[in-house]
C-alpha cells in the first residue's frame, strides 16, 4: 500500500494557507513509506505553512532505509527545497535553522549537495 | 533483613521482571507496599465482570491497592450492560493519571460525572482507540479539566452515526500534545470546532484535519510531527457532508 502512487488517492488539496505559525521551533517529519521522497500530501502541507518565524530544528528521518535502495524521485524534495530555503531565510533566530537528516543511509553519495537552496541559507546535518 | 536500607529493597523491586513482583510482595512486610505499588501500577480489563470483581472485592481506601492504580487500560468493551460500572471504576482508583480506551464505548453520562467534579481530575493522559466517533467522547475529553496529553487512533464519524458536536464548556486549558493516528475522518474537524488548543501536534492522518487544527492552534504551537505513511495519505472518503468540510478546509 505504501508504494501506491498519489494519484491512486481521490484528491490531493493543495490550496490551504495556513497563519504564520509563530511559537514553532521544532518540526519533525518520518518517512514511513518505502519510497525515499516524500509525498504530495506531505510537502503540501509543509508548503502550507507560510511562515515560521521561530523554527530552529527541522529533523527529517526515515524508519525503513533497509528497503529504499534505488528509489528516489526528485521533483518533491526539489518542492520540499524550496519551502525549506523560504522559511530558512525569514527565520528570526540567532544561529540560524538547522535540518537534520537522520537514520539516513551511510555511504551514499546522492546526498552531497542534497536541497540545494536550503543548504545555502540553513545548515544540514546528517546522522547515520 | 530489617538490617537492608529501604531504598536499597526499592531499588531491586523497581528491577526485578514483572512476573517477580507477585513474589517480591511476599519476601517481607517492607517489600509488600513497592512490590505491590509497582504491580499494580498499571492495570488492565477487558470484561466487565473483572472491572465488578475488582470494585466489589478491592478496599477502596486511600492507602490501599487501588491507590497504587495509575493507569487503567479498558479493551474490547464495546457496549456497557452496567454503563455506572466505568464511572465506579473510576471513583476507586484515586491516583489515576492515563487512561486508555481501545475498542469500548464512553458511557454517555459519565462526561456529566467528571464535569461535576466527582472523579477524573487527576487524568493527564487520555489514549481512545478503535472506536466509533460519539458525542460522548468529545464530551469526555473537553471534561477533563487536567487533560495534557491526548492521543486518538482509529476513532471515525460514521456515516450513520451522529454528527460531531460538542458541549459548550469553558475555555480550558491548552493540551501539551495530540496525536492524531489512522483513521479519524470528522473527529479531527470536530476537535477544530471545539476550540480545543495544543503545543504539540503528532499525526498521519489527511491533510484536512491538520490544517484545521493548526489554524486553532497556531499561536502556541511549539512542536510539529508528521508521519508520512500510507495513512498520512489516506484522505476522507466522499460522505454525506464531506462537501461542506472540504470547502471549509479550502477556504482556510
Amino acid at each position: 500500500m505504501n508504494d501506491l502512487p498519489d494519484a491512486f488517492y481521490y484528491e490531493i488539496p493543495s490550496t490551504i494557507h495556513l497563519p504564520p505559525l509563530p511559537a514553532l521551533t521544532t518540526l519533525v517529519i518520518e518517512l514511513h513509506s518505502s519510497r525515499l521522497s516524500p509525498s504530495s500530501y506531505l510537502t503540501n502541507v509543509l508548503c502550507s505553512i507560510g511562515s515560521a518565524p521561530a523554527l530552529i530544528s527541522i529533523v527529517i528521518g526515515h524508519s525503513k532505509w533497509e528497503h529504499i535502495d534505488g528509489i528516489f524521485s526528485e521533483d518533491p524534495w526539489v518542492d520540499l527545497d524550496r519551502w525549506l530555503s523560504r522559511i530558512a531565510r525569514h527565520a528570526e533566530v540567532a544561529g540560524g535553522l538547522t535540518l537534520t537528516l537522520r537514520r539516513w543511509p551511510e555511504g551514499k553519495s546522492i546526498w552531497e549537495g542534497f536541497l540545494p537552496e536550503f543548504g545555502e541559507s540553513g545548515e544540514i546535518k546528517v546522522e547515520h | 533483613m530489617d538490617s537492608i536500607p529501604q531504598e536499597l529493597i526499592d531499588t531491586i523491586i523497581d528491577n526485578v521482571p514483572e512476573s517477580s513482583l507477585l513474589s517480591c510482595s511476599l519476601v517481607a512486610k517492607r517489600w509488600r507496599r513497592k512490590s505491590q505499588r509497582r504491580a499494580f501500577d498499571t492495570i488492565s480489563f477487558s470484561f466487565e465482570e473483572d472491572m465488578d470483581c475488582w470494585c466489589t472485592d478491592i478496599p477502596q481506601d486511600s492507602d490501599g491497592i487501588s491507590s497504587y492504580v495509575r493507569r487503567l487500560k479498558i479493551e474490547e468493551i464495546s457496549s456497557w450492560a452496567e454503563p455506572a460500572l466505568f464511572s465506579r471504576m473510576l471513583e476507586s482508583l484515586s491516583s489515576l493519571t492515563t487512561l486508555l480506551m481501545d475498542a469500548t464505548e464512553i458511557p454517555d453520562e459519565l462526561p456529566g460525572h467528571i464535569s461535576r467534579g466527582e472523579f477524573g481530575n487527576g487524568i493527564t493522559t487520555l489514549y481512545l482507540g478503535h472506536s466509533s466517533y460519539t458525542p460522548a467522547m468529545m464530551a469526555m475529553i473537553l471534561s477533563l479539566p487536567n487533560l495534557k496529553e491526548l492521543c486518538i487512533e482509529n476513532c471515525e464519524v460514521m456515516p450513520e452515526g451522529p454528527l460531531p458536536t460538542h458541549p459548550v464548556t469553558p475555555q480550558r486549558r491548552p493540551l501539551d500534545s495530540l496525536g492524531l493516528y489512522g483513521s479519524v475522518d470528522g473527529v479531527a474537524e470536530a476537535l477544530a470546532e471545539s476550540q480545543l488548543t495544543f503545543g504539540r501536534f503528532s499525526s498521519n492522518v489527511g491533510i484536512t484535519g491538520v490544517a484545521q487544527l493548526l489554524l486553532v492552534s497556531s499561536e502556541m504551537l511549539v512542536e510539529l510531527k508528521l508521519y508520512d505513511s500510507a495513512w498520512f495519505l489516506r484522505v476522507p472518503r466522499p460522505s454525506r457532508d464531506d462537501s461542506e468540510r472540504s470547502s471549509r478546509c479550502f477556504l482556510l
